[in-house]
């Protein structure tokens, strides 16, 4: 079966809270210290309800899943408890549902632990997640050590693995947590567990975590060519620990539009992404690396490498993202070229960005249901017959 | 003891040991046979030890770095204070230390201070405790300093810009300053991120009947001087010195503070 064969396309939706006063543009971050007096519970709610259709929309379209992330005090997405949004959807819903994700350091691990294995059986076994370590932002949101957030990281990950494939009760005694009886009810619906990825932006110490346990790997917010770096090192590390790297084990992210002509795409897609880049991810440095958050040696590297967050060109983005405006033929060929080159079945779209308006996902979310899928399912029966 | 006691043109001796694992290194000044008088650091090295000098015609002055500032090595393991109060215990047997010392601790080194004399009395002739952290004084409450942005805690850390000018890189993204600066907030975080007051002072430091100095500049902008009474209160022997026209890096300001160590321990 070739890789086209196996492409998956999930809807990642962030779901911003992007009706901000104009004065924005002065805060050098939108995230931690952002104040909240800027939030509109009653623009929430209908935002909530517009976003809940959204997913939907792209449930009845038939795309393979929706995903939801979290993050802390910020318009970045109004998904600070993801898991919420997981559950109020699911009843409404047949594809899978992918919560990428809570970080496990914010919380406790059973808990954790209990709620994936509830939505897992709430959904008929139709839950994915990807374990994230949090932002440096999250950090400065919650009271947790960023300082031991690593170690503490592993160890979380440990007790969800026991907690979803050993029978209890067990006990568990590490450096940060104890547990006299580990024994959640309930347990995942799937086994040996729901589909998870520890989620990374390409630190060896991460990729080594996620294949030292046989899970996927999600890259986040690096260049395209850095990634294709970062899935090599990944599969040999899956080879050294004795697992297999297969194309469902890895996802690209792809921000993409679709319109009658490039140009129209373009032109409708183009603010978005900018305001993505320029004021959605716009924070400090300072917030980005708590103090510890990354070893002295990684700090030192990270002083001198390229900032993603809150500085935007559209031909640089371009060039070093995944992002593609067009009509459905261009849009499915990039797709499919990207598969291609990384070797990777799965695809998180980013088909609502931004401050898109409503009209827009809708149509973005219905031709690239209608026009593009069919044509990257096209090739692979065209690949079949040849 | 282990080490050279060579100078690297700064005036300073340096002694290198390894104390249980760490690499630690102690700056040293004056008459190896003079009075010991140890000086805790602050949660930042980056403004040296030039204010100790006029220490040295009296004592044998020894400024240790501790594990994860300035030239000492990681303490890996590191997660409370009380690691460090271990740490110094270990030291103070390598060097000898083993009573009539001299201990003055400014801020972070001010909170281990108390902490390393409420553990380690017998080994104390004085304590002077130099606008300490770590105490929760609903009255004069202090800023999380975690909370500050970097560009504005110069200005917070002196009343006189000019007092840290020498200290300061040419250019304020200087790489390897930045870095230093982050290794050294990373030793803090590790300590006192989630809690950042002490649990252990305010039940234990009544029992530190060694003569101490609270000593506090007048205009510190970081911690307030009014926790001066509070830090006096819970000690036995305790004497309130405020020194004026000086910030929270109070001996790099008042040479009249450097001075009222000198007698206090003298």
């Amino acid at each position: 079966m070739g890789l086209m064969d196996q492409l998956e396309f999930l809807f990642f939706h962030f779901m911003p809270y992007t009706p901000l006063p104009a004065d924005h543009k002065r805060h050098e971050s939108l995230w931690v210290d952002y104040s909240n007096s800027n939030f509109d519970a009653a623009t929430g709610h209908g935002l909530y309800k517009r976003y809940w259709s959204e997913l939907l929309l792209a449930d009845a379209l038939r795309y393979d899943g929706i995903i939801i992330n979290e993050h802390h005090n910020t318009p970045y997405t109004m998904n600070p408890a993801p898991n919420l949004t997981a559950a109020a959807i699911i009843p409404q819903t047949t594809c899978r549902i992918g919560v990428f994700g809570t970080p496990p350091n914010l919380g406790y691990p059973n808990r954790l632990a209990e709620e994936y294995a509830m939505l897992d059986v709430m959904s008929g076994g139709r839950l994915e997640v990807a374990f994230p370590l949090g932002t440096g932002m999250e950090y400065w949101a919650n009271s947790v050590n960023p300082s031991t957030a690593r170690a503490r990281f592993r160890e979380s990950l440990d007790i969800i693995l026991k907690c979803w494939t050993e029978d209890g009760p067990q006990g568990y005694q590490g450096e940060f947590y104890n547990y006299r009886y580990l024994n959640p009810w309930p347990k995942p619906m799937q086994k040996p567990y729901p589909p998870s990825y520890v989620v990374g932006t390409g630190s060896p110490e991460t990729i080594d975590l996620a294949a030292s346990l046989g899970m996927g790997y999600s890259v986040v917010f690096i260049p395209t060519t850095a990634q294709l770096r970062v899935f090599d090192d990944y599969r040999e590390r899956m080879a050294h620990y004795g697992h297999e790297a297969t194309p469902d084990k890895l996802t690209i992210g792809v921000m993409a539009y679709v319109a009658e002509t490039e140009q129209q795409a373009e032109e409708e897609f183009r603010p978005h992404v900018m305001y993505f880049f320029e004021d959605a991810l716009r924070t400090t440095p300072r917030y980005l690396l708590p103090p510890g958050y990354v070893t002295v040696p990684e700090f030192r590297k990270r002083l001198s490498g390229p900032d993603v967050h809150g500085s935007a060109n559209w031909d640089e983005l371009v060039a070093l993202n995944r992002i593609v405006a067009g009509t459905p033929e261009q849009v499915a060929d990039a797709i499919g070229t990207w598969a291609t080159e990384a070797g990777v079945s799965r695809l998180t779209l980013n088909l609502a960005l931004g401050d898109m308006p409503h009209w827009k996902v809708e149509k973005n979310l219905t031709l690239f249901a209608e026009e593009v899928i069919p044509r990257l399912r096209g090739k692979a029966v065209v690949a079949v017959s040849a | 003891m282990s080490g050279d006691d060579g100078t690297n043109g700064d005036g300073f001796g340096r002694l290198r040991l390894d104390v249980n694992g760490t690499d630690t290194v102690v700056l040293t000044l004056g008459d190896a046979s003079a009075p010991p008088l140890v000086f805790f650091h602050g949660a930042g090295t980056f403004h040296g030890f030039e204010f100790a000098k006029p220490w040295a015609s009296q004592f044998r002055v020894l400024l240790p770095f501790h594990p994860g500032f300035g030239e000492s090595g990681d303490f890996d393991d590191l997660r409370e204070v009380n690691d460090l109060v271990l740490h110094y215990a270990a030291l103070f047997d390598r060097l000898g230390l083993d009573r009539d010392v001299n201990l003055v601790g400014l801020s972070l080194g001010g909170l281990l201070a108390a902490r390393f004399a409420i553990a380690q009395t017998h080994r104390l002739r004085r304590l002077v405790l130099t606008c300490p952290a770590g105490l929760r004084v609903p009255d004069h409450p202090m800023d999380d300093i975690f909370r500050i942005p970097p560009d504005q805690l110069a200005s917070r850390l002196v009343k006189r810009m000019e007092t840290l000018l020498p200290h300061l890189p040419a250019d304020p993204h200087d790489i390897d300053f930045t870095v230093a600066r982050y290794r050294e907030s990373r030793t803090v975080a590790t300590m006192l991120w989630e809690r950042p007051f002490d649990r252990v002072v305010p039940r234990w430091l009544t029992t530190v009947g060694v003569p101490t100095m609270v000593a506090w500049g007048e205009d510190d902008a970081l911690i307030p001087p009014g926790q001066a009474a509070a830090w006096a209160a819970l000690l036995p022997d305790a004497t309130v010195r405020l020194f004026p026209d000086a910030g929270h890096l109070l001996y790099d300001e008042s040479p009249a503070a450097v001075s009222a160590v000198a007698e206090f321990c003298g």
